[in-house]
């Protein structure tokens, strides 16, 4: 019977061994969005709202509050994301014409945005945190900041100069 | 609601055409007195704004014809005129309790009362063109119980420096240069200690120190500039931050492994697990990459994708899981690095992967498994019965032949112990 013992041990632990990955196989749910939703604000407290259908910075009271627009987040890459509004329908996109350059919403689906192609690099910002504060570089136009005025119920834009004391490149970025 | 303000809209609109007619003065502003310049219906309706303004009883009220910024301060466009007047009542005269007057184009109304609620419209003209807006005005009972309506919610971070701004006083500040503002928590005015107030500026911000934590979350700043201006600032999020305090820790990656073994042609399903200890899960960002491209560009088809992200606790601590599931596995894959990100304010990491294959020996393995088991346990019956057989025939001699060997052995150690 010493005999018959031993392989039995040694195709149980075989068994065991193969478990694992067959228990790993199991059915998934759909296929997932990534979008995540985030509060933004500068650090002179202004939130984001639209205004016309431009995106402006600014304060909100009491209800008006129902009007704030939150960030919708699709990471690129480690420290890149694409930005966009309204569930995702809006895109936030850095675009040159001329000699200027500028922030514009473009309708497009943010989760149907190819992250790869060069076209659609207009649409990528670079991500950096600073303490509890992050800012966002245009990958297509780099050294451009997104940024508030001072004044309320300016546009939000693009900056070359975020060190400007005229202009809020820092916010508080938080998943809502 | 839309159909009783269209309702009220036109109301309003036919009560203020006669109005017009019979040559009533607006409030003016500017250059010149121009509320029968134009009539109603030749100027362009931009609408009501998006904003509702809301104050308390007491308190100045300015509003700002929202289109005149434009016109005003475009250099090219020659200056318009602006009025403003009630919707649905009488045209507030200025002067006449010295309660409402206009100054460069804005409506101001010091003290306000309940009774000035309403919509006002505001319009720009010049010589050849016109346009108006409405804004709604809402003065609220000077209670605390007003204070969510007319509170600028503001969100400061727990352990960090940030500032909270009075907001609106671009109206008040205008040419003044003895701008004096003082704020207050609750109803109680903040004294400058150091640790609390780092810097005042004329832009109202009051800067806090992040190395303490505070338990208030009203603020009200009074703007000293004739009258006085109680600007609240609901600072919520200090209050958030106590309740629920979000901490974030670097997260420990605890999978997936260097190498995963998986047939090809199968289903696999390789986990992404993050531990976060005490850190908050909405903090993490945590995915998959596959030859430095994101899952869902590298691979369109939807082949290989992610599965939903997991967010769960376990014995206070917490953790995160993102599956990257393959239907089916490929020849190609094995040849793919597939690397799990995490990135949060902290830490960024990254784990790699790859796929190995070990389809042949697995399913062969799971075949003969069953067949070698019976192959040994017939091997067994038969070679212990062959062998039971052949030790049967010899079984007497060789025990006899071993006793007698044993007994001679153990006599001669006795003799030897002797």
């Amino acid at each position: 019977m010493a005999i018959c013992r031993c392989p039995l041990s040694h195709l149980i632990s075989l068994l065991l061994f193969l478990f694992p990955s067959e228990t790993a196989c199991r059915p998934s749910g759909r296929r997932p969005n990534k979008m995540q939703a985030f509060r933004i604000w500068d650090v002179n407290q202004k939130t984001f709202y639209l205004r016309n259908n431009q995106l402006v910075a600014g304060y909100l009271q009491g209800p008006n509050t129902k009007l704030e627009e939150k960030i919708d987040v699709v990471p690129v890459e480690p420290h890149t994301v694409l930005l966009g509004i309204h569930g995702g329908k809006l895109c936030l996109a850095c675009v040159k014409a001329g000699n200027e350059i500028r922030l514009q919403l473009e309708e497009v689906n943010i989760t149907d945005l190819s992250k790869t192609t060069e076209q659609n690099k207009r649409f990528t910002f670079i991500r950096s945190d600073s303490g509890p504060t992050t800012t966002f570089e245009s990958a297509a136009c780099p050294g451009w900041y997104l940024c508030t005025a001072l004044e309320a119920d300016q546009p939000v834009s693009l900056t070359n100069e975020p060190r400007e004391a005229v202009r809020v490149t820092k916010f508080y970025f938080q998943q809502d | 609601m839309l159909t009783l303000y269209l309702l009220m809209m036109g109301v309003s609109a036919f009560t203020i055409q006669p109005e017009e007619r019979t040559g009533k003065k607006g409030l003016s502003a500017g250059k010149g007195l121009s509320g029968e310049a134009v009539a109603a219906g030749s100027c362009q309706d931009r609408g009501k704004h998006f904003k509702t303004s809301l104050k308390v009883e007491g308190e100045p009220v300015v509003l700002r014809c929202p289109q005149a910024r434009y016109w005003l301060g475009a250099t090219a466009s020659p200056r318009g005129t602006v009025t403003w007047r009630k919707s649905g009542s009488a045209v507030p005269a200025p002067g006449e309790d010295g309660r409402v007057w206009v100054q460069d184009g804005d409506l101001w109304i010091l003290p306000a009362q309940r009774g000035d609620s309403g919509t006002y419209l505001c319009t720009v003209r010049n010589a050849s063109y016109c346009d108006q807006m409405a804004l709604d005005l809402r003065v609220l009972e000077n209670t605390d119980a007003s204070l969510p309506a007319v509170s600028y919610p503001q969100v400061l971070t727990v352990a960090a420096s940030g500032s909270l701004v009075c907001p609106e006083l671009s109206e008040f500040a205008k040419n003044k240069t003895d701008l004096k503002i003082q704020w207050y928590k609750s109803i109680c005015l903040l004294k400058f200690r150091k640790q609390l107030l780092v810097h005042l500026t004329t832009y109202a911000q009051l800067l806090v120190k992040g190395d303490k934590v505070f338990t208030f979350y009203f603020y009200k700043s009074v703007l000293h500039y004739v009258f006085m201006l109680y600007c609240f600032a609901n600072c919520k999020g200090i209050k958030a931050s106590l309740a629920g305090k979000e901490v974030e820790t670097v997260p420990v990656m605890l999978s997936p492994h260097q190498t995963i073994s998986a047939s090809l042609g199968s289903r696999l399903t390789v986990p992404c697990k993050v531990f976060l200890g005490g850190g908050a899960h909405s903090t993490t960002l945590l995915w998959w990459m596959a030859n430095a491209t994101s899952i869902d560009a590298a691979y369109q088809a939807g082949r290989v994708r992610e599965g939903p992200r997991l967010e769960y606790s376990e014995n206070d601590a917490n953790y995160i899981e993102v599956p990257l599931i393959f239907d089916p596995v490929i020849r190609e894959d094995l040849t793919t690095d597939f690397k799990c990100v995490v990135h949060n304010t902290l830490s960024f990491q990254m784990l790699h992967t790859t796929v190995k294959e070990a389809a042949a020996t697995f399913s062969w393995g799971i075949a003969l498994a069953p067949l070698s088991l019976v192959f040994l346990v017939l091997g067994g019956i038969w070679m212990r019965r062959r062998h039971r057989h052949r030790t049967g025939k010899a079984y007497g001699l060789t025990t006899l032949k071993t006793g007698h060997q044993d007994v001679q052995s153990y006599s001669s150690k006795i003799k030897e112990v002797k």
